[in-house]
Order: C-alpha cells, then sequence, then structure tokens
C-alpha cells in the first residue's frame, strides 16, 4: 500500500504543480491509527498529508457537489465505488466529466475501525477497480464475485409480511433521522431534498416510527435504481440500521424485472427505471 | 453505605416500582439509557453509552400543547405531562451536560417549563468511570470523570459493590429506599484520568476573537452536514417547534434540530446567514467552546468523545482546538 | 443605552401561546397589511414596550415572530409582510379569525436613553414598522423629545405603508419633519425619487444631540449606515434592529444566535456600536 501512497502523493505533486488541477480529494490522517478523513490539498507542500491504508473509508465524489462550477479541474482519488459515484452524478447531469481528473486506485477493501475486520461494504464490493479514470496507480486488483449479492434480501423476503413489518417497524424506531445516510449518497444529489422543504410539509420533523418510515421509503424510491451500491449510507448510519437491505430490494426487483443491471459502470446504460423500451414488462400497470 | 454488585439488578427493580429507571443497556446493538425491563443488556462496564441520556429531559419529540381549530376559532391545551425519572449509571460526562441544559431551559430570563417539569421529577445517579475510552477529553472539560458533583447520588466503583453517596433529597431518598440492600462498609476508587489532554487554558477567550480566522477556511469541507454529531451530543440542545395537523386538530411539539443543517438558519424570503458548510462548523464549534462559556461560564462540550468516534468523515473537536492553540495569539 | 426588559404574558408557560382574535384587518400597500389583534375578552394581550416582538400563530400553521408596530389602550398592532408559507396564508384570513400570540419578547428602543434627543427615524419597506412603534411612543411623549425626523423610502408610490401617518398624522405634529421618497415613481407622484440612503445624505442631517433609529432591508441598513458615518454620526448614536430565524422566543432554542446573543432575547435591537462587537453574521 505505501507504494500507492507514495505514488498518489507524487501524481497529486505533479497534478498540482502543473495546474492540471485546483486541487485534490483525498484521504488524511486522523488522530487515531484507524481514522482518516477527506481531505482537500491545494497546495503542492502538502501533498504529504495524503494517505492511502487499510482505514481510507469514505467515499470522495460527492464532495463535487460543494464546487458545481470549479475554476480548474478537481482531482479526485476514486477507487471501484468512487468512480461509479462519479458515473452516478455525471449520468444525473450534476458533474462534467470535464470538471474532474480521477486518479484511479485499485483497492483491495478496507477495514472496519471498529472490528479491524473488513468492512462490510468492502466484503460486499463487486467493482474493486475503478470503472473510469484518468491515470491508474498500480495495476488493477482480482475482482471479487459477489453471488450472494441479494442473500439478505432473499431472508427478508422469506419472513412472513408480518415479520418483515416489525424487522422494519424495528429498524426505523431506531433511526435518528440524521441525515447522513442521504448526505452522503451520490445518488441523493437533488438541489434541495424534499425533506428539506419544511415549509411545504412532505416530511414531518417529528420523530416517530411513521415519520422516519417515510423518510426511508422515499429516500430508497428516490434512489432505486441509480443506488452504485457503495454502501455508504450503511456504513455511515450511526444507529447501524440495515439501509443496503432496502437498497438491494429494490434493486433485485429491477433485476428481475429488466434483466441484470449494475448501476452507475458506465454513462451510456440508461437506468432501468429512468427511460423506457416497448418491451418493459407491465405487471403493475 | 455500600451496595453490593450482586445486588445492582434488586437495586433498579426497587427504583422500577416508583419511577422510570433509565440505565445503561445494549438494546438490539445499540448501546443507550432505556428503561430497566427493556429487553437488552445491562451495560454499567461500558464508558459512554453512543446514546447520551439528555432525552430523559430533552426527548428528541415532545409535545407541547393540542389545538383545535375551525375556520374562525382556536383552542389550545398544554400537555404536562411528566412521570418520575431517574438516570443510573450516568457517567460524570453526562451530569455535565445536564449542568449545561440546566443552565439554558431554567435561566436567562425565562423558565422553560416543558423542561423544568422534567427536571424536577428527575434523580440522577451517577458512577465514577474506571476506565477512559482513547476518545474521552472530559477532564481537560473541567468535568472530573471521578466525580459528577451536582449529581443526586453518585456511586463509587470499588469493585465488588459501590459506595453509595446520597447528596441531595432526592439521593437520600433513594438511599433510604434501598436500606434494605446496603451494607455497611467504605472505600475509594483509584482515581482516573484521560490520557487525551487538551489545553483548554485561555483558549474561549482567544477563539471570541478568531471569527474572522482563516483557520475556518479548512476542515469544513470534509463535513457532509448530517446531524449526526449533534444528535449524539449530550450537550446539544436546539430545538425546533413545529405542528402535525389532523383535520381540524393537532399537536404542537418540539424536536431536537442541528445547527449543521442547511435550513436551520434559513429565513422565510431565502435569506441565510450561515448559507454554507464553513459559517455551519464554525458556528458549532464556536458555540461549543467559545460562546457558551461566553454566556453561562462553562464549556458547552463534555468531552465524551462521541463526536470523534461517530462523525462519519471524522470530523475531530479536539484537533480542532488543538490547532487553534497553535495558531499565534495576534494571528 | 440599550436596556433590556423581559416580561411574559403567558401566565404559565412561554411557550403555549394565548388564543386571540383578528379584529380588524387593514391593507397598507398590495402585500403588506396590519392585524389589529384583541384577546377573547377584549382587552390588550400584552403590553409591550417599543421595538419588543410577538410570536404570532395561525394555529396548526405555523408560528412567526413579528415586531408590534403599535398598540392602543385594547389592542395590539402587527404590520405584516407576504413573504412565506404563514404571511401568505395569513394574508387571506378575515377578521375575527382566532390566533395564537405569544409575548413580549426582547429587548427595547432606548426611549429613556433617548430623552432630550432630537431623533431621526430611517425606515425602508416593511422595515418601518418597528420603528413605527418608537415614534408613536415620541409623539406619546412629545415633550421629552426635540426635533424628529422621519426618512422613509419604498419601491414604488404603491408600497409606501402607513400613508395616512406618512403624509397626515407625522407631519401636523410639532417640530416634526417626514421625509419620503421612493426607488421608481409614478405618472402621479410629485414626491422625491431615489434610494434611501442617498436621500439621508442628500437631507445632510446634523449629527449634534440626535439619535438614528435605521431598520429596513440589510442592505439599506449598510449603505445608511455607511451615509450616516461620513455625516459625523458615531456607532452608539445608531440603533438599528436585526432579524434571524426564530422558534422559541425565549432564547433557547439556539439558531438566532449572533456570537453569544440572542437575537429574540438580547436583541432585536442593537447599537451599532454593539453590533461592531459582535460576529458579522446576520
Amino acid at each position: 500500500m505505501s507504494d500507492i501512497q507514495q505514488e498518489l502523493r507524487k501524481t497529486a505533486r505533479e497534478l498540482l504543480e502543473s495546474g492540471e488541477v485546483g486541487y485534490i480529494i483525498g484521504w488524511g490522517k486522523g488522530r487515531f491509527a484507524n481514522q482518516t478523513h477527506p481531505i482537500f490539498v491545494k497546495d503542492p507542500a502538502k501533498v504529504d498529508e495524503l494517505v492511502w491504508d487499510d482505514y481510507c473509508l469514505s467515499t470522495l465524489a460527492k464532495y463535487t457537489q460543494d464546487d458545481k462550477y470549479p475554476e480548474k479541474k478537481i482531482g479526485i482519488c476514486v477507487r471501484g465505488c468512487d468512480s461509479r459515484a462519479v458515473n452516478r452524478l455525471i449520468q444525473d447531469h450534476q458533474l462534467k466529466r470535464e470538471d474532474v481528473y480521477l486518479i484511479g486506485i485499485p483497492c483491495s477493501g478496507k477495514l472496519d475501525p471498529e472490528t479491524n475486520e473488513p468492512a462490510k461494504k468492502c466484503v460486499e464490493c463487486a467493482h474493486r477497480n475503478p470503472v473510469v479514470y484518468d491515470v491508474l496507480l498500480g495495476s488493477p486488483v482480482e475482482e471479487v464475485p459477489q453471488p450472494e449479492r441479494f442473500k439478505e434480501v432473499e431472508e427478508l423476503e422469506a419472513m412472513t409480511p408480518d415479520e418483515r413489518y416489525n424487522y422494519w417497524a424495528d429498524v426505523y424506531d431506531k433511526c435518528i433521522r440524521c441525515y447522513a445516510c442521504r448526505n452522503v449518497c451520490p445518488a441523493c444529489n437533488c438541489r434541495e431534498c424534499y425533506t428539506d422543504q419544511y415549509r411545504v410539509g412532505w416530511q414531518g420533523k417529528q420523530n416517530n416510527r411513521a415519520e422516519n418510515q417515510i423518510f426511508g421509503i422515499t429516500r430508497a424510491y428516490h434512489v432505486g435504481d441509480r443506488c452504485i451500491e457503495c454502501g455508504e449510507c450503511q456504513r455511515v448510519c450511526p444507529m447501524g440500521l440495515p439501509l443496503m437491505k432496502l437498497n438491494r430490494k429494490m434493486l433485485k426487483d429491477i433485476n428481475n424485472l429488466f434483466g441484470a443491471y449494475e448501476a452507475g459502470l458506465d454513462t451510456e446504460t440508461k437506468p432501468a427505471l429512468g427511460h423506457y423500451e416497448t418491451n418493459d414488462v407491465e405487471e403493475f400497470m | 453505605m455500600k451496595l453490593s454488585k450482586s445486588k445492582v439488578n434488586q437495586a433498579l427493580d426497587m427504583l422500577a416500582k416508583e419511577a422510570t429507571v433509565l440505565v445503561p443497556m445494549i438494546v438490539d446493538g445499540v448501546s443507550k439509557f432505556a428503561p430497566w425491563g427493556t429487553e437488552g443488556k445491562l451495560a454499567l462496564d461500558i464508558v459512554n453509552t453512543l446514546l447520551p441520556p439528555k432525552d430523559a429531559l430533552f426527548p428528541q419529540t415532545e409535545k407541547m400543547y393540542k389545538y383545535k381549530v375551525s375556520a374562525e376559532t382556536a383552542e389550545v391545551k398544554e400537555i404536562t405531562d411528566s412521570d418520575k425519572q431517574v438516570v443510573f449509571g450516568l457517567r460524570s460526562c453526562d451530569m455535565h451536560s445536564i449542568d449545561c441544559m440546566d443552565a439554558v431551559f431554567l435561566t436567562k430570563g425565562y423558565v422553560d417549563n416543558f423542561y423544568s417539569r422534567k427536571r424536577e421529577n428527575l434523580t440522577t445517579i451517577a458512577i465514577n468511570c474506571t476506565k477512559s475510552n482513547p476518545t474521552c477529553f472530559c477532564d481537560s472539560m473541567g468535568v472530573d470523570p471521578n466525580n459528577a458533583a451536582s449529581a443526586d447520588m453518585q456511586l463509587i466503583d470499588i469493585g465488588d459493590a459501590y459506595v453509595v453517596e446520597a447528596r441531595t433529597e432526592k439521593g437520600k431518598a433513594v438511599e433510604a429506599l434501598w436500606q434494605p440492600l446496603l451494607e455497611a462498609g467504605e472505600g475509594t476508587a483509584t482515581p482516573i484520568s484521560c490520557e487525551l489532554k487538551l489545553d483548554m487554558a485561555g483558549l474561549p477567550a482567544k477563539l471570541r476573537g478568531m471569527f474572522e480566522s482563516d483557520i475556518w477556511d479548512d476542515g469544513y469541507q470534509a463535513c457532509i452536514g448530517c446531524g449526526t454529531c449533534t444528535y449524539i451530543c449530550p450537550t446539544c440542545y436546539c430545538f425546533d417547534i413545529n405542528a402535525e395537523n389532523h383535520g381540524q386538530e393537532g399537536v404542537q411539539f418540539r424536536c431536537w434540530d442541528s445547527c449543521m443543517f442547511s435550513e436551520y438558519t434559513r429565513m422565510a424570503g431565502g435569506h441565510n446567514p450561515r448559507p454554507s458548510k464553513k459559517e455551519r462548523l464554525r458556528n458549532r464549534f464556536m458555540h461549543k467552546l467559545a460562546y457558551f462559556d461566553e454566556r453561562y461560564n462553562k464549556n458547552l462540550c463534555a468531552g465524551c468523545g462521541r463526536c470523534v468516534v461517530n462523525c462519519p468523515v471524522n470530523i475531530d473537536i479536539t484537533r480542532f482546538i488543538e490547532k487553534v492553540k497553535e495558531v499565534p495569539v495576534n494571528g | 443605552m440599550v436596556e433590556i426588559e423581559r416580561e411574559c404574558s403567558c401566565e404559565k408557560n412561554p411557550l403555549v401561546p394565548q388564543v386571540c382574535q383578528i379584529v380588524e384587518i387593514t391593507d397598507e400597500t398590495p402585500d403588506i397589511k396590519t392585524f389589529k389583534v384583541k384577546t377573547m375578552e377584549g382587552t390588550k394581550p400584552f403590553a409591550p414596550k417599543p421595538g419588543q416582538l410577538g410570536m404570532f400563530s395561525l394555529i396548526g400553521i405555523g408560528e412567526g415572530m413579528f415586531s408590534i408596530t403599535a398598540q392602543g389602550e385594547d389592542y395590539l398592532d402587527f404590520a405584516i409582510k407576504k413573504i412565506g408559507m404563514l404571511t401568505d396564508a395569513l394574508h387571506e384570513v378575515k377578521p375575527g379569525k382566532q390566533i395564537g400570540l405569544r409575548g413580549p419578547y426582547g429587548n427595547t428602543f432606548p426611549t429613556e436613553g433617548c430623552k432630550g434627543k432630537n431623533m431621526l427615524f430611517i425606515g425602508g419597506g416593511i422595515g418601518l414598522a418597528p420603528v413605527r412603534s418608537f415614534i408613536r411612543y415620541a409623539f406619546e411623549n412629545r415633550k421629552d423629545y426635540g426635533k424628529i425626523d422621519i426618512v422613509y423610502g419604498s419601491r414604488t408610490p404603491a408600497d409606501l405603508c402607513f400613508k395616512d401617518d406618512l403624509f397626515k398624522n407625522w407631519p401636523a405634529m410639532p417640530d416634526t419633519e417626514v421625509h419620503v421618497t421612493v426607488d421608481k415613481g409614478d405618472e402621479n407622484w410629485n414626491g422625491h425619487v431615489g434610494f434611501v440612503p442617498a436621500f439621508v445624505e442628500e437631507l445632510n442631517f446634523s449629527p449634534a444631540d440626535t439619535i438614528v433609529v435605521l431598520c429596513g432591508p440589510p442592505i439599506m441598513i449598510k449603505y445608511c449606515a455607511q451615509s450616516l458615518k461620513k455625516m459625523g454620526f458615531a456607532d452608539d448614536q445608531v440603533v438599528t434592529t436585526l432579524e434571524m430565524r426564530m422558534k422559541c422566543g425565549i432564547g433557547k432554542c439556539g439558531r438566532c444566535n449572533i456570537g453569544s446573543k440572542y437575537v429574540c432575547l438580547d436583541g432585536p435591537v442593537f447599537t451599532m456600536a454593539e453590533l461592531a462587537d459582535l460576529p458579522a453574521e446576520y
């Protein structure tokens, strides 16, 4: 890993010194060994703050939404998940490809800082290599097939409706509505989320099962076919809610109805629910 | 007097006959203060619960009054429910945050009746810390992990038992209730201190002069603007007031709000005095470390480390404090 | 100079409104109406001091903090501009509507500290609403104050608020001058055309023994403050009011802070000298 870290710093320095990019979004080290945080490096003299280690968990592409009209290109470190998030934002017309310079980094997965076991989102990752990049550091790693992509969904589907209701009731009774899941999600890129349109009153601010479930369901449906399965929503949830089960239920149904589908692998394949074909199934019509 | 650890369950049972007793528990994977009797595991050995006990006094959603309206008329009826509650096993940091909330809700011109009713009905039973987490820094914030001075009762962990120190009338009432369980005996605990040390001397005053400092230009970018830090913080107390309508009647409620949310300060008409993450993060840190001290003479940070552990992007108030220290005084 | 005084009308709980009634609604401009409010018993809901605020609610729809424009023996007046969800709904109600009211909140204009001084009141748009409470107080206690100048401006002649006061009542008061301007005139407008800050400079007031009460949109306050400075007014001679989003009104809920001050409790009235000591975050 340290080789890649060195290469990353070298690449970053070159990109900043040449003026190719205005700044680089990568990871920096926190106080504790198991912590990193996203950093924004402008000064070539500070590229040594960039790290590449077992705890680089945060995805980075969403930060482009804070700088929609950059003066120069934004350099971003992209693994498989980050690169799919870039595609997500490009396809949703929230990011221009020419506004970013993608430093691709093949990734063999990160560690959960609490347990030091492989992070759940990384264990479930089907695309460890960036799917789009301008430069690739190191060489591609072997992809790990995910035959059990929908196993957790199948477990839910095996429940009776009452069991399933109780399961999700318990989940959303715990939700504190901090909106970390929404804010970290590259598919949640609305300029103004419906939850923040408090004057309209779509979403009550009170914390109770009904309001929490409305939030969870609305978000799951709105993300729908655009979920890139980065697992960040579940990772950042302070209450440890199994949010990817909901997203994967949507994806499983989409796969069943419209054929094999994964979001964000490129910008050309249209999202299954985002377009219409004459031979689409109509069982719900 | 002392309470044998083997009799804690009995002691909690006795309290639970008279009040809702909130104890640190792991319930469905989440550590929090849950009513004794909830299905879960009593967790008196963990340093800090993920969720602090603040919702005993300041629930995430609290009903204020019921109303009925028609095209012309309106009726309002205040909701005054308040049951007896005991928080058992809270740490000094969480007691400090109750002191902070007392200052906010009970002083400076107005008493908040919703809070004061709950506060009067609350008994606090603190337990000293026998170890600290690497992310604990309460003693740098003026909190003593060995002693929660303002608690109604302090329990001192002496290994197989707790020495019982009742400090207020409410505390003495608990001691009287427990009399059949208590044994003679004294003892002391070896005092602990936090490994993580921060130098807070002069920091609030210094920060007050740093509103325009370029220290704010770096670090906020990583913030994702979620409410995790504020919702798991024992001292954060900001709230919103809203109505839940059911046809011609409804309930006015207040609920936690977060200064990290973009719409928090946005006014009718659209103007927002804190338009970006930079201003919002600055306000949070300034409120914790400078503004509150100026108004109430306390740090609004209890040093519990919850936000340090749980921020999704590891924004770390302790590193910020060190950074402020490094800034030259006239810088 | 500014003395904070706090009182609350609610006998028990400052966060629970008393039900009051709108007894009269006056159209001031196309988007400003004045609502006259009494208790259900026909009395004054509470007795605010000039500059104080009231939390006005259409119960079930929303609450908003508004300045109290005027008061009489048995009523309070709120001049309210249509600007968002609550005020849109409020502009649709008819007299007789029962509403919620709590207050009074906040500090007051320095009516005592200004005694013996000449007064220069400057208002822009709906900003005349809070200033009007002090103007009326000054006229009720006319001998306590020196010369009174009132400068007021709005976008167009149709947007001028309190027209009876501006053109009839106030100019008739002793030792009083009213100066009105509009940003953009129309075919019937013979008065001054121009922005308020420039108008203030044109009128060239003397800072000697004079206190300014300045209220209006932030941009107007900013440029007026600059104009006044040029004319020799010191920061502690200029009093203004601030607006922030508010929910509780009693300094608890957190959102209206500027530094360690809460606008609902420590404000809304501040001198420019006090504002200079606070972060510029409003």
